[in-house]
C-alpha cells in the first residue's frame, strides 16, 4: 500500500508533446517474445533447415539425372550417326572364347574415321590377359584398343575410337589375346581377323 | 468542474487484457490517465523536469515491454506503475549524485497542499486520500516515511539525516507503514 505513496506529489502535466514521444519511444520497443512465439520460431527454423537440405538433396540428385541423360543423349546420337552415315561399313563377326558363343560388331564410319566396336558374350580374360583390337593397314597391324574382360562383367561391351591419321587405309580389323597391358604387335591366338 | 475519471476493477482487468495483447490505444489510454503522476512523481523526487521527463518515457517502455510481468493478485496497477516510476527517478537520482541538493528539499518534507486546478486529473480522489492518510502521521513517522519514499534512504540514512537511533526509526517506518496500509486499504478503485 506504501506505493500508492507516489500520489502524493500530485499531478504534473506533461508537455503535449510528449505523449508522442513517449508512446512512440514505447512502441518501437521490439515486442516480447513469449515461449509459445520461440516454439513456433524453432519449429519453422527446423522446418526451413529440413526443406532447404531436402531441397539441396533432390537439386543434386536431379543434377545428377539431368547429367545422365545428357550422356545417354550424346551416346545415342553418337551411335545414330554411325548408323546413318553414308560413309559407315558395318560387319559382324561370330567368335567363340573358351567356349562362349558370341559376336563382335563393327561399325566403322571412313567420313570420320572412327569406329563403333560392340563385342557380345565374350568369356572373361585370364586375369594377366586381355583382348586387344587392331587396325589392319597397309603396313601390317596397327594398335586399335585394348579390352580387358573380367568375370561379372556386362555380356555387352561397346568402345567407341578414331583411326589415327598415320595408319593410312585401313582395310580390316582383327581381335588377339594379348598380356593385360598389350603388345605392340599381336603374338597371342588370334579371335578373329575380317576384312571390311 | 469535469468529474475525475475512474477505472472500476473490471475496466483495469480489460486495459491489463489489452495492454498485454499490444494493443498499442490502450497504452495510450494509459498513458493519459497516468502521465501526470508519473511526471509528478519523478519530479517531486529529481527536481528537474528534463529528468522527470526522461523518467516517464523509461516508465512507460517499461510497462509496455514488461507488463506480462505484472501479477494482478500481487498489487494493482498503478502501484505498480509508481513503483517503476520511483525506482526510476531514484536511480536516476543516485546516478546523478545530486543528493545534496535534494537533502535540504526532502528535509522539510514539503507535501503541497491540493491544487483544485488539477482536481480533473484521472486519480485525483486517490491523491486526496494518500494524502489525508499522511496526513494523519505524526510528523516523526510521516518525515522518515517521506525520507525512505522519496529519496530511498535505507533505515541507517534515515537514522543519521534526522540524528534518531536506528531502532527508533524501525520502529516509526513500521508504525507508519501499518497506519498507512490502513487508511489506504479501501483505495483499490482507481485503476483497481
Amino acid at each position: 500500500m506504501t506505493d500508492w505513496l507516489g500520489m502524493i506529489p500530485g499531478p504534473r502535466a506533461p508537455r503535449a508533446e510528449l505523449r508522442t514521444e513517449v508512446l512512440g519511444r514505447a512502441e518501437r520497443r521490439r515486442r516480447p517474445v513469449s515461449g509459445r512465439g520461440l516454439a513456433a520460431a524453432a519449429v519453422l527454423a527446423v522446418l526451413l533447415a529440413g526443406g532447404a537440405y531436402w531441397g539441396w538433396r533432390t537439386i543434386g540428385a536431379l543434377r545428377l539425372e539431368r547429367d545422365g541423360l545428357v550422356a545417354a543423349l550424346v551416346a545415342a546420337r553418337d551411335t545414330l550417326g554411325f548408323v546413318r552415315s553414308a560413309a559407315t561399313r558395318a560387319v559382324t563377326v561370330p567368335i567363340s572364347t573358351s567356349g562362349h558363343a558370341g559376336s563382335v560388331t563393327i561399325l566403322a564410319d571412313s567420313a570420320t574415321r572412327r569406329w563403333l566396336v560392340r563385342c557380345e558374350h565374350m568369356a572373361p580374360n585370364a586375369p594377366d590377359q586381355a583382348y586387344q583390337i587392331w587396325f589392319l593397314t597397309e603396313r601390317g597391324m596397327r594398335h586399335a584398343a585394348l579390352m580387358p574382360m573380367d568375370p561379372g562383367d556386362a555380356a555387352v561391351m561397346t568402345m567407341v575410337f578414331e583411326v589415327p591419321g598415320d595408319a593410312g587405309r585401313v582395310s580390316g580389323a582383327a581381335m588377339s589375346i594379348e598380356p593385360r597391358a598389350g603388345s605392340a604387335q599381336p603374338r597371342g591366338p588370334m579371335v578373329f581377323r575380317v576384312l571390311l | 468542474m469535469t468529474q475525475p475519471k475512474r477505472l472500476s476493477q473490471e475496466e483495469e482487468h480489460t486495459l491489463i487484457r489489452r495492454l498485454k495483447a499490444r494493443d498499442e490505444r490502450a497504452l495510450a489510454e494509459l498513458y493519459d490517465a497516468l502521465a501526470p503522476w508519473v511526471l509528478g512523481l519523478a519530479h517531486r523526487i529529481l527536481q528537474d523536469e528534463g529528468e522527470a521527463e526522461e523518467v516517464l518515457g523509461d516508465v512507460f517502455v517499461q510497462v509496455w515491454g514488461r507488463i506480462d510481468q505484472h501479477d494482478g493478485n500481487r498489487g494493482p496497477l498503478v502501484p505498480w506503475i509508481l513503483s517503476i516510476a520511483r525506482n526510476r527517478a531514484l536511480d536516476s537520482l543516485r546516478r546523478r549524485r545530486r543528493w545534496w541538493r535534494q537533502a535540504s528539499v526532502v528535509d522539510e518534507a514539503v507535501v503541497p497542499p491540493p491544487d483544485p486546478a488539477d482536481a480533473a486529473v484521472p486519480g485525483w480522489p486517490v491523491h486526496r486520500e494518500v494524502h489525508a492518510a499522511l496526513g494523519a502521521l505524526p510528523d516523526e513517522q510521516r518525515r522518515v516515511v517521506l525520507l525512505a519514499y522519496f529519496e530511498g534512504l535505507t533505515h541507517s540514512e534515515i537514522a543519521r539525516r534526522t540524528g534518531q537511533p536506528l531502532g527508533t526509526v524501525k520502529t516509526r517506518l513500521r508504525i507508519a507503514h501499518g497506519k498507512l496500509a490502513e487508511g489506504l486499504k479501501h483505495v483499490r478503485d482507481w485503476l483497481r
